[in-house]
């Protein structure tokens, strides 16, 4: 378990963690997510003790670390330009931990050869960096966080460097990774979907303040305001509440809209709106709509309800929110 | 640009012609001068115990000066690029003094500090001569090649960041394991070149050695002093020519071995 308590760090007059508390769970894939600025890479140096908190505490199993150097963390980093030491093979770059630790020869290149069979860079053992690719370089960083038998794994953006087919094999790669492997893991990414692949638990950072922990599930589902609901996926606003675009029904008949919308209770009653495109998305089909109001919005329903309703674009429909995932605590100064 | 053929041809023979004359020639009259009379003769004039107690002395203020110069540059150009300090932007500008001083001015400054009536005069009346003994033209050599190491080596370490180091600390390595298993490392080249500058500017060096150098042939005579005695005090004109010739050989050797380990460097 990582026990930050009350973490407060200023650049200046800049606050860029403001009292901040956070338990991640021994064993979890903990992602912390939110927006660029928001303090995820501070918090998690912070943990590795890269950055020094201005006040509060970090423990790890147990052991308050707040005052102890990265070396005596018992942790392992990963950062987001790999941070490969350019001068030294792929062998010695995962070596390097153990090197330092003065193990055994025999031991550390066994270490070695398996972890670079794990992240599946057997045979790269005598290149420099600079001959491989940046997920290669990646997985090598990795191999040499690993190494050492990190009590916790930190991550920063680890994939952000990457083009978008690469990150996610990776993403799923260390997904299974951590199956087999169990090491506490923290993830720092600003992409939510990234967060909801591959992670346990999200924490939503903003501003320096965590808005919201929990499982991906609850997050998208029941998110604490508006802020962890926007961020955590889209959102279309209808009659002044945020609702998913695929939580709006579209009817043809205004009374058959009123009468199922009498069933869901806080709705925001059934708006009438025109139909601006229809835009096929493979399985649903996004419908662009704009209300009486001016307000524009976009619903997300399957191919099959739109091919029975047979929107036409410029026509008039009614819209009406189904199931929402309603915002707990709903503030509108958070929303996005 | 688009340049014509006839442009291109009066650039490129202007720009050799303004070598030829600034370099070539001169560089050719010392040595056609120096072996004109036979290897024998300049092998004679060079192994003088003059000449070769010059040349110790040259080797030898260049063996103190470049370490110094190491440890301290290094240190400096850390300091510069990876300090929060107050000051640093005085400290910027106060290494660059030395390419701004001018040599003559720094031998004076010397004596001023170091000289029998210095501010630090107490120790020369107590025996341990600076001016006009070895120290001083060590001190006075630092002094003006102290900018390289720090100059060539500051880039590098702006380029290179600080995650390597940070991933070094992650991984176990406190701060001196960390210093010389990855910042030495990265910084070698950019050292490398430093040093070759620091090791011929300290050879070449005249104006500021001159003045806090008694100037005893055999004793406190370097390479270049050597060269300026026996042309302007011996009228020894053959003297001096294999002097230079020597003290250019060694500056050659110097950066011979430059542009190899600079090739090396791009080759990886
Ligand atoms: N060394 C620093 N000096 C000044 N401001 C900093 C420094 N490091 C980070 N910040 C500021 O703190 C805020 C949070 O930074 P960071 O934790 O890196 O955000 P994130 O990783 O969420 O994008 C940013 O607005 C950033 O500008
Ligand atoms: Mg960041």
């Amino acid at each position: 378990m990582i026990t930050v308590t009350s973490a407060r760090k200023d650049y200046g007059s800049f606050t860029a963690l403001d009292d901040v508390s956070l338990d991640i769970p021994s064993g979890s894939l903990t992602a912390l997510l939110g927006p660029s600025g928001s303090g995820k890479s501070t918090l998690l140096r912070a943990i590795a003790g890269l950055e020094e908190l201005d006040s509060g505490t970090v423990t790890i199993e147990g052991r308050d670390v707040t005052d102890e150097p990265p070396q005596r963390r018992g942790i392992g980093f990963v950062f987001q330009h790999y941070a490969a030491f350019k001068h030294m093979t792929v062998r010695d770059n995962v070596a390097f931990g153990l090197t330092i630790r003065k193990r055994p020869k025999a031991e550390t290149a066994k270490k070695v050869d398996e972890l670079l069979e794990i992240v599946g860079l057997d045979g790269f053992q005598h290149r420099y960096p600079a001959q491989l690719s940046g997920g290669q370089r990646q997985r090598m960083a990795l191999a040499r966080a690993l190494a050492v038998d990190p009590q916790v794994l930190l991550l920063d953006e680890p994939f952000g460097a990457l083009d978008a087919k690469v990150r996610t094999d990776l993403r799923q790669w260390l997904r299974r990774l951590h199956d087999e492997v169990h090491v506490t893991t923290v993830l720092v990414t600003h992409d939510q979907e990234e967060a909801l692949d591959v992670a346990d638990r999200i924490a939503v950072l903003n501003k320096g303040r965590i808005e919201q922990v929990g499982d991906p599930v609850t997050l998208y589902e029941r998110p604490a305001n508006d802020f962890v609901m926007g961020f955590l996926g889209s959102v279309a606003h209808l009659g002044g509440q945020l609702v998913r675009p695929h939580d709006i029904a579209l009817e043809r008949d205004r009374a058959t809209a009123l009468a199922l919308d009498a069933k869901v209770p806080d709705s925001p009653g059934v708006i009438d709106a025109v139909v601006e495109r229809v835009v096929p998305l493979g399985f649903e089909v996004r419908v662009d709509l704009r209300a009486d109001s001016g307000e524009r919005f976009a619903a997300q329903i399957t191919r099959r309800d739109a091919a029975e309703l047979q929107l036409r674009e410029g026509e008039t429909i009614h819209a009406r929110a189904v199931g929402r995932s309603s915002v707990v605590d709903h503030d509108p100064a958070l929303a996005i | 640009m688009r340049v014509s053929r006839g442009t291109r041809l009066s650039l490129r023979v202007v720009a050799l012609g303004y070598l030829f004359v600034l370099l070539a020639v001169p560089i050719g009259v010392i040595l056609w001068r120096t072996f004109e009379p036979g290897l024998s003769e300049f092998i004679a004039s060079i192994s003088t115990p003059a000449a070769r107690s010059a040349l110790n002395l040259s080797l030898l203020i260049v063996a103190i000066t470049v370490p110094v110069n190491v440890v301290f540059g290094v240190a400096t150009a850390l300091a510069l690029v990876r300090g929060r300090f107050r000051g640093r932007g005085l400290l910027q500008a106060v290494v660059d003094l030395p390419f701004a001083v001018s040599p003559i001015v720094v031998g004076v400054s010397l004596i001023m500090l170091w000289g029998a009536g210095g501010w630090f005069g107490a120790l020369d009346r107590a025996g341990f001569q600076v001016i006009f003994g070895i120290p001083g033209m060590v001190l006075a050599t630092i002094f003006v090649t102290l900018p390289f190491v720090v100059r060539e080596v500051e880039p590098v370490l702006h380029e290179i960041g600080q995650e390597q180091e940070q991933a070094a600390s992650t991984l176990g390595a406190n701060g001196w394991q960390t210093f010389w298993r990855i910042t030495l490392p990265a910084i070698r080249w950019g050292l490398t070149y430093g040093v070759v500058l620091t090791v011929a500017r300290a050879l070449g060096e005249f104006g500021a050695v001159i003045m806090v150098s008694s100037g005893f042939p055999g004793v406190s005579q370097t390479l270049t002093l050597l060269v300026h005695s026996r042309y302007i005090d011996d009228h020894n004109t053959y003297g001096a020519y294999a002097a230079a010739t020597l003290l250019m050989g060694i500056a050659l050797v110097v950066l011979l071995l430059m542009t190899l380990l600079d090739r090396k460097r791009s080759d990886r």
